[in-house]
């Protein structure tokens, strides 16, 4: 029953995008007009590998604030919140929206990453296994707390503008990390290297979705 | 008196001590009295919370 | 708190500064008169710290009796958390120029203390852009719990990606606090270092009070205009 309801919700998200595609139109097109920028601000400048990796997780963490608020303030936008909280258990909500986010930023960070490795001459992956975990648990980290945060700002005014303040500070200890990882597979670090920051990442996840799990109740219903 | 003038005068560390020191009391007693003052009104405010009810 | 109570916080506090900046502090390595700012920049830091978490503290209360005084006294303590962070901030910078030659270089401690800044921004930008009190009580609560649950991150991420100048860090002789926490300061300059702490303890749960008693009235006043 609570993960049908979870997934009625991921479901009913991902046919909406597919109906309007709004999300990923905007943010394709985010993530273009990002890295033009980056290419022509660097354009014939020599960047280091370890600075590929940290400009690959700007375009990263600001598409993710532009895209993934959408899931939360489009339901207070339409009015469709209230409707949500009668029939629906929070916890569902939040899993069903924390679900349908996950996937949004996996189909979006592979799409980076491919525009990334192409245009980005400097950005060589010399070790895929530790390049690939880091994503996968990056991208899930970043995922559970931006869902969390769009949840509390779906509430506020000035939404647009205090969405990154917010979430900064909470993701900067995972952004750290995640950086660190991406810098060791591209000079080519061993999966033993790694192993602390996938410790952090990981574990970042876990506590980040347990106490948002716990605490949704109380932003939700109010 | 001019024997502690002279002490002040070798040691420049104590002036800046007693500097720092009278700014403290200055700004302690300015502290002490705005307390007195806002727990007045604090507790007169309750008191006509109080009456309301 | 009586008054006597905060008569002896008066004269602690006085104490500790005569003492700090007139006792004699032996010869250490590297920072010489310098290391006389623990007295006064670490209690800072320390106080910044204890405001963040008293602001979880009676947010999660609030959460748990939807009584708004908890709240006030939440944002209370975040208002003086912000404050004595950004003294923490500043009395730093000026030591880290005269000792390490730069105002910033994003050491880990620097780091640590401008992400606590961060997260005090981000709560009032919060609680600003909320109207419905209620609404604002619960939500800037939920805010600071998941602040402070992330933020001991960086006790682990921190050594692992930068090393660090600070007393007390690995990269630095370690003349006061090392990396395993071991102290090697005199006995004498240790209880003042104590006694500081516990002064400005004092003095902070004194302006937590005083600052909890004004925005109560504010409380009370919008109660009767109502």
């Amino acid at each position: 029953m609570f993960m049908k309801a979870a997934a009625a919700i991921l479901s009913k998200d991902f046919y909406s995008e597919l109906r309007t595609r709004y999300a990923l139109n905007s943010l394709i097109m985010f993530v273009v007009v990002t890295l033009s920028i980056i290419l022509f601000s660097t354009a014939g400048e020599a960047v280091s590998p370890s600075l590929s990796a940290g400009i690959l997780w700007i375009i990263i963490f600001f598409a993710a604030m532009s895209g993934l608020s959408r899931c939360f303030v489009s339901e207070e936008e339409r009015g469709t919140a209230m409707t949500l909280q009668l029939w629906v258990k929070p916890s569902s909500v939040l899993l069903g929206k924390l679900a349908f986010n996950s996937l949004l930023i996996y189909v979006l960070n592979a799409m980076i990453i491919a525009a990334y490795l192409v245009t980005m001459p400097s950005f060589v992956v010399k070790a895929p296994l530790v390049f690939i975990l880091t994503i996968l648990i990056g991208s899930f980290g970043l995922a559970s707390a931006s869902t969390f945060i769009a949840a509390i700002i779906s509430k506020a005014n000035s939404k647009g503008t205090l969405y990154p303040v917010l979430s900064f500070p909470i993701l900067l200890p995972l952004l750290v990390s995640v950086i660190d990882a991406t810098r060791l597979s591209v000079e080519g670090g061993s999966l033993a290297e790694a192993m602390g920051d996938f410790k952090i990442m990981f574990s970042y996840s876990v506590v980040v979705t347990t106490v948002a799990i716990v605490l949704f109740d109380f932003v939700w219903r109010d | 008196m001019s024997s502690l003038y002279t002490f002040l005068n070798t040691n420049s560390l104590y002036v800046v001590l007693l500097v720092v020191l009278v700014i403290w009391v200055g700004i302690f007693a300015y502290l002490f009295r705005l307390d007195k003052k806002v727990t007045r009104l604090y507790e007169k405010s309750e008191r006509e919370k109080e009456n309301v009810k | 708190m009586k008054t006597w109570m905060k008569i002896v916080i008066g004269i602690w506090i006085t104490a500790v500064i005569a003492i700090g900046l007139a006792m004699p502090i032996g010869y250490i390595p590297g920072l010489g008169a310098k290391a006389r700012i623990i007295y006064f920049h670490v209690p800072m830091s320390w106080l910044s710290v204890l405001a963040f978490f008293m602001s979880m503290w009676y947010g999660i209360g609030y959460l748990r009796k939807k009584d708004m005084k908890y709240d006030i006294k939440s944002a209370t303590a975040a208002e003086l958390g912000f404050v004595f962070s950004i003294l923490a901030t500043i009395t730093g910078s000026i030591w880290a120029k005269f000792s390490w030659g730069s105002f910033w270089n994003w050491d880990p401690r620097e780091t640590s203390i401008f992400v606590l800044l961060l997260i005090y921004g981000a709560y009032f930008a919060l609680r600003s852009a909320l109207e419905i009190e209620e609404r604002r009580a619960s939500l800037s609560a939920v805010y600071s719990v998941v602040a402070f649950v992330t933020v001991p991150f960086f006790v682990f991420i921190m050594p692992r990606i930068m090393f660090s100048l600070h007393p007390g860090g690995g990269g630095s002789p370690a003349p006061i606090l090392n990396s395993s926490g071991k102290m090697y300061m005199e006995a004498s300059m240790r209880y003042v270092f104590y006694a500081s702490l516990i002064g400005f303890t004092g003095l902070y749960l004194w302006l937590f009070q005083i600052r909890a008693k004004i925005g109560l009235l504010n409380y009370n006043s919008l109660l009767e205009n109502e």
